[in-house]
């Protein structure tokens, strides 16, 4: 286990110093100067001069790179250009929201899909195995902007219940999370139903109901805990895309998190505010998957086995 | 007796009968289906992370298309803050009446064309702190200004400042390296206290000016609280990037109003719908087609003028702007002092585009052509597109490259491009002539991103500069603007009108000519707030 888990951080933390390399190195990849955004075009040559020394941009790379990798181990990401914030009090305020949206996105993924995937295997070729799949085709073909409007039109101006956009009120998340849900609830489902599907057939099943437990107590006590490993892997994933990905829904729904950030950081060519987010969605997507390889290691010994031999 | 979680599983009485390959999963499982508490922890975060604080209901909402990036006066460059910072700031001088400086804190002297002296009227304001504003703080915010090591963005026409005097209290004076009869008309920055200043103060995020509204908080990125000081009416603005969003919130009633940067089929919608007012005003933001001087094809004069003519502009304003536009001819509106009313542009001919396409050596079997640069914005990429079809109608094919704003900007402050459409946003006063189109002006030292070279519109722009009498003046700027619409460095489409949309629970919001947001201080609601705060006594009493 010891093996397992040393392994697997330190693969994950080979994986975070190559993004933090590339990351550095965005500044210098894109297009643009830094200097030139922060004076505008009028500034003097002098003065661009004097403030790219102030910032150390005519320093060699390496030398950028180490001051900058020294800032992160301290957690000093900079300040951005543009309202002169230090990046750590931006994240801070913006991180939560993300959260508090991914979180609720998943239970709401979790509450569609685990159904929808259970009865669509238990009752194969049935209308409800089509109504289900069907339900995880549509989910999975709207994409987020336009899904966001229309349960906007719905939920906030036909009926009332939820506030247009922006994060007032508890019952703001509702509709974004709906529709960051329901994208992530279509995949699910389906990876929920196939996974069942293979559990049903296994002789253990047959055991469970052999001994006289019911249907419904056989799938949710034997078949759903043994077809969990593909399906957890798969919420690893999507938990990292909810973080790092909810871009186009906290855009439509003003929804000050980090997707909302990141965008007009691009769009502001705030370089140091973008490599923050960057930095941090990529993280989210290694710590992530670390969890989820540490949670799979531990539900199936097996696994652990095979990659202390291997 | 007590059974605990673990006892009640050992109960179980089939639970060695099932051999199932992965005995973990499934302790985990009903560890899920039995730990309600877990559950309960879980919402209970999800409820502390998400509550946010709702503000009171008599707040006035005003939805923005951006935040406002910095509340320094010293750095806001984006028109957002600028508009922010005209109500939390007050500035020594501002523009009245066909855009002329006029005082605003100080009137001024011009005791020599070298010496100009500022007297700071009575009474003069409070900072937001409770600090006098004097002469001193003046003084301190150029310098701050000036100082190399601030990296102000407004230093560059500043720079013409050699020494700041403040001979009294009321009085500053402002010594210049040459004279500048523009000069006054720089001073339209957000006066600073001078001691805060001095403490290194975050203005940009702690905003402390003289303007009629001080700041209040802002509890994210995305909102920002302000407060009228007259009477301690609360405004929020809210940024809703998307304009549809933006759109359904002003008919939700979550906002009550909006200005510009809608897409015009919106506001059409949103002005025949009840409970929304529109008002519309002629706008001086100049919308034109920038070339490449350098360019085989497009550096041409003839092939120009035959784009100037192969543009329906009236149309384009009629159908797609809905009217909401007005054909520019230069880049001052007939009504700024500087403007020239009489002149008359490239009439839409698609003959004459024909002929001066021959002129220039093109025919059908050999069409120029062109790539035009613009941005991702969907109504710009629609404008572009419809360009693009009027210019192939004359033989001209043309390529569109929309990139996002950043690099598409980048493209042309860096002289990457063949053709582009852009605008110019709150210009007022001429020395822009000189910044977009001197020869002396090619980027990184000013605007000029097209090379355009004339010397008779480099000899005006001087002139019109060095002359101290308004009217003479003005007379060198129209025939500047005169020689420019002839050599076309840019072909000039319109100007976009100013619109505000507000709910009719709101009244007295009177939309200004530039765009800003100083009409905030006189808007009220209609009625007395449902929960009238103490601090609105005085409104509703």
């Amino acid at each position: 286990m010891t093996h397992f888990l040393v392994t697997r951080i330190l693969s994950a933390l080979l994986a975070l110093l190559g993004v933090i390399c590339l990351v550095f190195l965005l500044i210098h990849l894109i297009p643009g100067d830094p200097v030139e955004v922060m004076l505008g075009e009028s500034a003097q040559p002098t003065d661009k001069e004097t403030l790219r020394h102030a910032l150390g941009l005519d320093l060699p790379l390496h030398q950028q790179w180490w001051i900058y990798f020294k800032g992160l181990l301290h957690l000093d990401l900079g300040t951005s250009l543009f309202s002169g914030r230090a990046i750590v009090d931006l994240l801070i305020e913006r991180i939560p929201a993300t959260l508090y949206l991914s979180l609720v996105s998943l239970l709401v993924a979790i509450g569609l899909a685990l159904p929808l995937g259970l009865v669509a295997a238990v009752r194969q070729h049935t209308p409800l195995d089509y109504g289900a799949m069907g339900f995880a085709l549509f989910g999975m073909s709207i994409p987020n902007f336009w899904m966001g409007p229309l349960l906007i039109l719905i939920g906030a101006l036909w009926l009332g219940w939820f506030p247009v956009s922006g994060r007032e009120g508890w019952n703001a998340v509702v509709l974004p999370a709906l529709t960051l849900g329901t994208a992530m609830a279509a995949i699910l489902a389906r990876m929920i139903r196939s996974s069942v599907l293979e559990v049903l057939g296994e002789d253990f099943m047959r055991t469970a109901r052999a001994k006289g437990l019911s249907s419904t107590r056989a799938v949710l006590h034997h078949a759903l805990p043994n077809a969990l490993l593909p399906i957890l892997t798969l919420l690893g994933l999507q938990l990292g895309g909810l973080l790092g990905g909810a871009v186009i829904t906290e855009t439509v729904f003003a929804w000050p998190g980090l997707g909302l950030l990141m965008i007009e950081a691009i769009q502001q060519r705030d370089y140091p505010v973008v490599q923050a987010a960057v930095l941090c969605i990529s993280m989210t997507y290694i710590v992530v998957n670390l969890l989820t390889d540490l949670l799979y290691a531990w539900l199936d010994p097996r696994i652990q086995f095979t990659t202390g031999e291997g | 007796m007590r059974i605990s979680f673990q006892e009640h599983r050992d109960l179980r009485p089939n639970r060695s009968l099932v051999c199932s390959p992965i005995g973990s999963a499934k302790r985990m499982l009903h560890g899920f289906q039995l730990n309600w508490r877990l559950w309960l922890m879980v919402l209970g975060l999800i409820s502390i992370v998400g509550c946010t604080e709702s503000l009171p209901d008599y707040t006035l909402r005003f939805g923005l298309a951006n935040s406002p990036t910095n509340l320094d006066p010293r750095y806001a460059t984006d028109a957002t803050s600028a508009r922010l910072n005209r109500l939390l700031y007050s500035r020594l001088v501002d523009f009245g009446e066909g855009t002329i400086p006029i005082p605003a804190l100080a009137t001024w002297r011009e005791l020599s064309p070298i010496h100009y002296r500022f007297d700071l009227q009575e009474p003069r304001p409070l900072f937001h702190n409770g600090a006098r504003l004097s002469a001193n703080d003046v003084k301190a915010t150029y310098a701050s200004i000036l100082n190399p090591a601030t990296a102000s963005p407004h230093r560059g026409i500043l720079q013409i400042i050699t020494r700041i005097d403040t001979p009294t209290e009321n009085t500053v004076d402002f010594f210049l390296k040459q004279p500048d009869s523009l000069f006054p008309g720089y001073l339209v920055i957000g006066i600073l206290p001078a001691n805060l200043i001095a403490k290194g103060h975050p203005f940009h995020d702690h905003p402390i000016g003289s303007g009629p509204f001080q700041f209040l908080e802002r509890p994210d990125d995305t909102r920002l609280v302000i407060e009228r000081r007259a009477d301690g009416q609360r405004i929020e603005f809210v940024r809703i990037p998307d304009p549809t969003v933006r759109t359904l919130k002003l008919l939700a009633n979550e906002i009550h109003l909006l200005q510009n940067d809608l897409p015009p089929e919106l506001v059409t919608y949103l002005s025949t719908h009840k409970g929304i007012t529109l008002q519309q005003r002629q706008g001086a933001n100049f919308a034109y087609l920038g070339f490449n001087q350098l360019d085989p094809v497009v550096g041409q004069e003839l092939v120009r003028k035959a784009i100037a003519h192969a543009i329906d502009r009236e149309h384009i304003i009629q159908f797609v702007l809905r009217g909401r536009a007005r054909v520019a001819q230069t880049l001052f509106p007939p009504e700024h002092w500087a403007g020239h009313a009489s002149l008359s542009g490239y009439a839409y001919d698609p003959e004459e585009a024909k002929r001066l396409l021959k002129e220039a050596g093109y025919d059908h079997d050999h069409r120029p052509t062109i790539t035009y640069k613009t941005s991702t914005d969907p109504f710009r990429l629609r404008l572009a597109t419809i360009i693009q079809y009027q210019l192939d109608q004359v033989g001209i094919d043309v390529s569109i490259q929309s990139h996002d704003w950043g690099t598409f900007y980048g493209d042309i402050k860096s002289g990457r491009f063949q053709m582009y459409s852009l605008a110019w946003v709150g210009v007022k006063s001429p020395d822009i002539f000189r910044y977009a189109f001197h020869s002396d002006a090619i980027p990184p030292v000013g605007a000029n991103r097209g090379h355009f070279a004339d010397v008779v519109a480099d000899r005006l722009m001087i002139q019109a500069e060095q002359t101290l009498n308004r009217q003479e003046q003005q007379a060198l700027y129209r025939t500047l603007q005169a020689r420019l619409l002839d050599t076309l460095p840019y072909v000039p489409l319109w100007f976009e009108d100013h619109y505000a949309l507000a709910s009719t629970t709101i009244t007295g919001y009177q939309l200004s000519a530039d765009g800003n947001f100083d009409g905030l201080s006189q808007v009220r609601w209609m009625g007395p707030p449902s929960v009238p705060p103490t601090h609105l006594a005085r409104l509703y009493p």
